[in-house]
């Protein structure tokens, strides 16, 4: 549903993201996308991303703040998300319920969603109603007004959507949200992201204004503006609603590094809900951006993603093991370019309790080892790039425009430029075999890897907490 | 400082107003609405019956292929489950290859053979790359008229189906639509039993699998849809050599379901659930029937979108529930009207009385023209959102196929949505008439049950504990 910690149906248009220009050369393929776009910035700092696209008549605008829920207040946990509910309570301009009512009643819809590094608030409309989404954007940037009760009313919320999707749900939290707790050991990286429930419960108004105010500000945001939409009338238009909001001061980013891990670790989650036993395992990635990231974000096709992959063919077609898995880069929360912190590849399935933890991790290791000793041949590694190309068309939906606004605000916020996205294309174009092997050599170590099971507990033991350490 | 703005209540983020703020503009009126066209899309029949439509639309160099089967849970003549064995195994084997190199070949498409199985079809499906449309037609060609069925894979396939089916009865949402369905459609019919059983699935031999496909897949009840970018000449072509020689195989199977009229109300216990799971439901009008499109906008107005008079009061206002929302889901010849929630134990009793307040009040009070004019342009917005993508459209033309509706459907639904009067959402309503309900809730029942039985419209209702599996 709608602001929701994980906007899986927005942006998990495919698990890999990428740009839609990401195009290779050849005269047998067809010409790929051209996504024009215009990349400005006003004077308080917020950058501003406009791209024209005619097809349907509707226009998609994002606000991405640069404040994912790794640096929320550390007795605060589950604060960032809570705030971006308390975003929807009400501006100056806008009382409580307008800013919804503003984008339905013009006939668009809406959300936002919590990240590890970001918190983004976007929303689809008929192009007719561009200025007044506009509008209810600059007022909540500028005069975000949430009284006592609204902020009572969304603890209440959000602990029912921490209930929905984690305390009254078999594998609740499994693997998205535990993993990260069992194999990052930096606060930032490994402490509850949805919270504690007493923590939430505890959040105060003064809180939201401190956040707020260190974090919401021009100077830490995108504007992304995509669709059917004329240029200058548009960056009118954002001058006359951002253009006056005053700059905040410039952000301090706490350390997010995580030490290189060498050593596994392992954890038991007992789950009362869960009728079967269920395997997980990751692995720390390289750092964003670096030849050996690309490489993973290749191993990760060859490896984990679709009926062709290497691992579907052992755990799924030669043992049995399991029906499908859910794996990748960001899993749960993201894709593999929507991050910019510390990074898990991550794999998990659900088995039947005749199958072992010795023999299933036998069997994974039995593919991870042949990627760390023997090059892919070039068939599989093209196999590979395909896979990634086509998932990289899925993110420009006509219909909403998710997918691609969430590619142009990142690469604007990270790499101070949106088409960012149309160097991955020859990022993964330079990987060659022998970089897949070295680079699994090193990130695929059993060193470097965290096992994360789920046991199904008796109904009479008291419901674990999410996450509890051994 | 603080402290004042804090005791004043007044918003202590307000704080920090900028001075420019007292010259922020007033809200923009928007301009009038452009015109959008659903994107013109060719049907045509080939000579055996199968039904084939071409959508050239989208912006991406690939296309969505979609082979769409009249052949599902309707079609078990009670052996609950074996269409979708059947389906599983369609993918395991085809046309001499292993299911390995189907897989791989639809991955050097730029896809993957996506199934899908339900009461009514059986959906074979690739997104490809553009250039390679004609190999992904012929792929599910492979996979839907030359299927293999590998006795190999069979064993496995049958344990991952009933890993997934223990998988779902433990998710207190399943509990509650089995519950539902067993008890508004009635036990004995297909819509009843939304799952098999373990003994059902183990029964299934190779011979009955087969014996479904030949039984139920035929071009009559095939319909294939190709959208996206491609070379139309070359996909039309492939597809008579594909499937022109696909044997007609048997009519379509129409089966309308009976209701089993309410009020009553189904419990399910859930031990410690920190939430209780509602459904609360009715008949509604039939799809294309007069009372259909001023039925779904009082839905949309009562419980179906988030501005709705049910998600302001007991979300926005109360905060009892993250996502509670109603539908209206149609079958051939049939139509009803859900409520779903997941609300915090405690409070099951008074979320409850909130949404009956909700729909006495819709009932009883003309809703203001501002409201009902807000919820139509949502409907209307939203709906061309909905057709604007290439599986977004599939589904809604295959949605007016399965329910026979008049082809124009979507062309002239919009107009159908403005034009409803306001008095017309109002009346909708008295189709929930509460004395008739059907009220399921999966919860702690020693916990929640009191608090039912208090609530004055459920005086007299019979309370039935089930186990939903």
């Amino acid at each position: 549903m709608r602001m929701s910690f994980v906007a899986a149906a927005a942006i998990a248009l495919s698990s890999v993201a990428g740009t839609a220009t990401a195009q290779r050369a050849s005269a047998s393929r067809p010409s790929g996308l051209k996504i024009d776009t215009q990349y400005f910035k006003l004077k308080n700092g917020l950058k501003v991303v406009l791209s024209r696209d005619t097809s349907v008549p509707t226009v998609t605008v994002g606000v991405y703040y640069g404040i994912g829920f790794r640096i929320e207040p550390r007795n605060r946990t589950g604060f960032a998300h809570l705030f971006e509910h308390l975003m929807f309570q009400g501006s100056k301009n806008a009382p409580k319920g307008e800013f919804d009512k503003i984008i339905y009643d013009n006939g668009g819809i809406n959300n936002g969603s919590t990240r590890f590094d970001f918190t983004n608030y976007y929303e689809v409309v008929p192009s007719n109603a561009l200025e007044s989404v506009l509008w209810v954007e600059g007022d909540r940037m500028a005069r975000l007004d949430v009284t006592e009760d609204a902020l009572k009313n969304q603890q209440g919320v959000v602990m029912n959507e921490v209930k929905v999707n984690v305390i009254n749900q078999p594998y609740g939290g499994w693997p998205w949200l535990d993993m990260p707790q069992l194999a990052n050991v930096n606060w930032y990286n490994s402490h509850n992201f949805y919270g504690d429930l007493t923590e939430l419960e505890a959040a105060t108004l003064a809180d939201a204004k401190q956040f707020y105010e260190s974090y919401y500000r021009p100077n830490n945001a995108v504007l992304v503006v995509a669709g059917d939409i004329d240029y200058s009338a548009t960056k009118a238009m954002i001058e006359r609603y951002f253009a006056a909001i005053p700059s905040g001061p410039p952000l301090k980013l706490p350390s997010l590094a995580e030490p290189r891990q060498v050593k596994e670790k392992f954890q038991v989650k007992p789950d009362r809900l869960a009728p079967k036993p269920a395997y997980s395992v990751a692995w720390h990635m390289p750092d964003r951006g670096t030849p050996q990231w690309y490489a993973m974000g290749l191993i990760d096709q060859i490896v984990a993603q679709g009926q062709d992959s290497r691992l579907y063919q052992k755990l799924v077609r030669d043992t049995g093991i399991t029906s499908g898995m859910q794996a990748g880069i960001n899993v749960g929360l993201g894709n593999m370019y929507n991050y910019r912190g510390p990074m898990l590849w991550t794999v998990g399935f659900i088995h039947d309790p005749s199958k072992s933890r010795e023999q299933i991790t036998a069997a994974v290791d039995s593919v991870i080892e042949d990627i760390r000793t023997r090059p892919v041949s070039a068939e599989e590694l093209e196999r590979a790039r395909t896979k990634i190309r086509s998932s990289l068309y899925n993110l420009a939906d006509p219909s909403t425009r998710f997918g691609l606004i969430d590619l142009l605000a990142v690469g604007a916020m990270w790499e101070n430029d949106p088409r960012w996205a149309n160097r991955l294309e020859s990022g993964f174009s330079k990987v060659t075999p022998q970089l897949i092997q070295s680079t699994a050599r090193e990130y695929l170590r059993p060193t470097n890897r965290s096992i994360l099971l789920v046991e199904p507990a008796p109904a009479a033991a008291p419901a674990p907490a999410t996450g509890a350490k051994q | 400082m603080i402290r004042i703005i804090l005791s004043a209540l007044a918003g202590v983020l307000a704080a920090t107003t900028p001075a420019t703020a007292q010259d922020y503009p007033p809200l923009p009126k928007p301009g009038a609405p452009k015109p959008y066209q659903v994107p013109a899309s060719e049907t045509y029949t080939l000579a055996n019956g199968m039904q084939v439509t071409l959508i050239p639309f989208g912006q991406v160099p690939k296309a969505t292929v979609n082979l769409r089967i009249y052949a599902g849970g309707l079609n078990e003549a009670g052996r609950n489950g074996l269409s979708g064995l059947t389906a599983q195994m369609l993918r395991e084997g085809a046309a001499g290859k292993k299911g390995s190199d189907l897989a791989e070949e639809a991955a050097a498409m730029g896809g993957s053979i996506n199934l899908g199985n339900g009461l009514h079809e059986t959906t074979l499906g690739i997104a490809a790359l553009s250039e390679r449309t004609p190999d992904a037609i012929r792929l599910l060609g492979d996979v839907a008229l030359h299927p293999d069925f590998p006795a190999s894979e069979l064993e496995r396939i049958r344990q991952n189906t009933l890993r997934s089916l223990s998988v779902a009865r433990s998710q207190p949402q399943t509990a509650a639509n089995a519950a539902l369905a067993a008890a508004y459609y009635g036990a004995d019919s297909p819509y009843g039993r939304i799952l098999p059983t373990d003994e059902q699935v183990k029964s299934y031999t190779l011979e009955d699998i087969k014996a479904f496909y030949r039984a139920n897949f035929g071009a009559k009840r095939a319909r294939l849809y190709v959208a996206g970018q491609f070379d139309p000449v070359a996909v039309k072509a492939t597809i008579e050599q594909v499937f022109g020689g696909w044997a007609a195989g048997p009519e379509r199977l129409r089966v309308v379901p009976t209701v089993q009229p309410g009020p009553r109300v189904i419990l399910v216990d859930r031990p410690g659930a920190s939430q209780s799971t509602l459904r609360l439901a009715w008949p509604s009008p039939v799809a294309g029937s007069p009372g259909d499109v001023p039925f779904e906008v009082m839905d949309a107005l009562l419980g179906g979108s988030f501005t709705s008079r049910i998600t302001k009061n007991i979300r926005e206002d109360k905060g009892y529930t993250y996502s509670p929302f109603s539908s209206v889901d149609f079958n051939p010849g049939e139509g009803s009207w859900t409520f779903n929630a997941d609300v915090t134990s405690d409070v099951t009793g008074a979320a409850l009385k909130e949404v009956f307040g909700e729909i006495r009040r819709l009932q009883t009070v003309p809703v203001p023209d501002s409201e009902a004019t807000g919820i139509r342009t949502w409907m209307s917005g939203t709906y061309i959102l909905q057709n604007a993508s290439q599986g977004g459209l599939i589904g809604s033309l295959a949605q007016i196929d399965l329910l026979g509706l008049p082809s124009d459907w979507i062309t002239t639904y919009v107009p159908k949505v403005i034009a409803v009067p306001n008095l017309q959402i109002h009346e909708a309503a008295q189709q929930l008439p509460l004395d008739k309900m059907t009220l399921v809730v999966v919860g702690d029942l020693a916990k929640v049950e009191p608090q039912l039985k208090a609530l004055p419209e459920l005086q007299g209702v019979q309370f039935q504990r089930v186990t939903p599996f």
